[in-house]
């Protein structure tokens, strides 16, 4: 009779630990568009399944500013319920594929939550950079 | 017998995958990595490298630097306030500021070094020269420190202000700011 009467509150408790307490995130936003994103040919290598579930990589597009530098924006998707903590960093090439000195490169822990869609950026340091990469870390 | 001989290597085993391959001893470490210290009393140096990360994609991509008259434009970096409770050096934020604008092609800083304005001085008068192009902007800002308390728990928020005034219209031409939150009970390693 006991544990007929704790069976619910344990199966509450359990979803409760399952979801890790989390929320999710509802947006919403204009339907017909009025601006047009770029969008740039991505290559992607994927060491950590995992990652790529709570921070998954959904699109990269790129801009120049008004100065011609290259800025570049990635849309990430938390596909879990749960939030998760990661850490990013943006490296840039120059036009012969050398990786260009960049004071302001180290990595930056970031969060994103449950369902959530969310847009990490960066600028080229110099008007030569014509290529970047893009490494995320896992934070948990 | 034989699960007694295991035991302490099972033990080792599971104590290395715990702790993630993490060592004690002294090594090498790079600023934003796994390992870094997290304090609530104190601006960590990842905090620094956030705010001025933010602070320069921000204000490139504003282009208010490519709207000088002649190019690069010339900045000087003014006064940051620290209304904090720690005594910090304020470069720490502003050179990679400084720096990043230097390398975008964008900007120059005016030189802080007192040799170099004598040298220059000297020969403004020597060659007759005009006087120096002054500054077209300064950057000025403030660092601002809240703490919450709740219990034992703390959390504690850098507000990192920055603003680029234009010299000649005498207004602030750019404005940004971070803030770097942290929470928790005590200081910690790792993200």
């Amino acid at each position: 009779m006991k544990i007929k009467n704790l069976f619910p509150v344990a199966c509450a408790v359990a979803t409760l630990v399952v979801a890790g307490c989390g929320t999710t995130v509802n947006s919403v936003e204009n339907a017909q568009k009025d601006g047009q994103r770029t969008m740039v040919t991505d290559q992607r290598v994927v060491t950590d399944p995992s990652l790529n579930r709570h921070v998954n990589v959904v699109g990269v597009n790129s801009a120049m500013t008004p100065g011609g530098l290259l800025r570049v924006q990635v849309e990430l998707l938390n596909r879990t319920r749960s939030i998760h903590h990661f850490s990013y960093k943006f490296e840039w090439f120059d036009m012969n594929g050398m990786q260009v000195n960049n004071v302001i490169s180290a990595s930056i822990t970031d969060q994103i939550e449950g369902k959530e869609s969310k847009m990490i950026s960066s600028i080229a340091p110099n008007p030569g950079c014509k290529d970047f990469r893009l490494k995320l870390i896992d934070a948990e | 017998m034989k699960i007694k001989i295991l035991l302490p290597l099972i033990t080792a085993a599971g104590a290395a995958l715990l702790t993630g391959c993490a060592t004690t001893d002294a090594h090498y470490v790079q600023t934003g990595d796994r390992e870094q210290v997290i304090s609530l009393n104190q601006i960590n140096i990842q905090d620094y490298a956030n705010a001025a990360n933010n602070a320069v994609n921000d204000l490139l991509t504003s282009g208010v630097l490519d709207k000088v008259a002649n190019p690069p434009a010339v900045v000087e970096i003014s006064r940051i306030i620290n209304n904090t409770s720690q005594q910090i050096d304020t470069d720490l934020l502003t050179k990679k500021i400084s720096i990043a604008m230097l390398h975008s092609g964008k900007a120059v800083t005016k030189t802080v070094d007192a040799k170099a304005t004598g040298y220059q001085q000297e020969n403004e008068f020597l060659n007759d020269q005009k006087a120096t192009r002054l500054p077209d902007f300064t950057l000025s800002g403030k660092i601002i420190e809240t703490v919450d308390r709740a219990g034992n728990t703390r959390r504690v928020t850098y507000s990192f202000q920055l603003s680029l005034n234009d010299n000649k219209m005498g207004t602030q031409v750019w404005e940004g700011e971070k803030e770097v939150g942290k929470q928790g009970t005590r200081a910690a390693v790792g993200f």
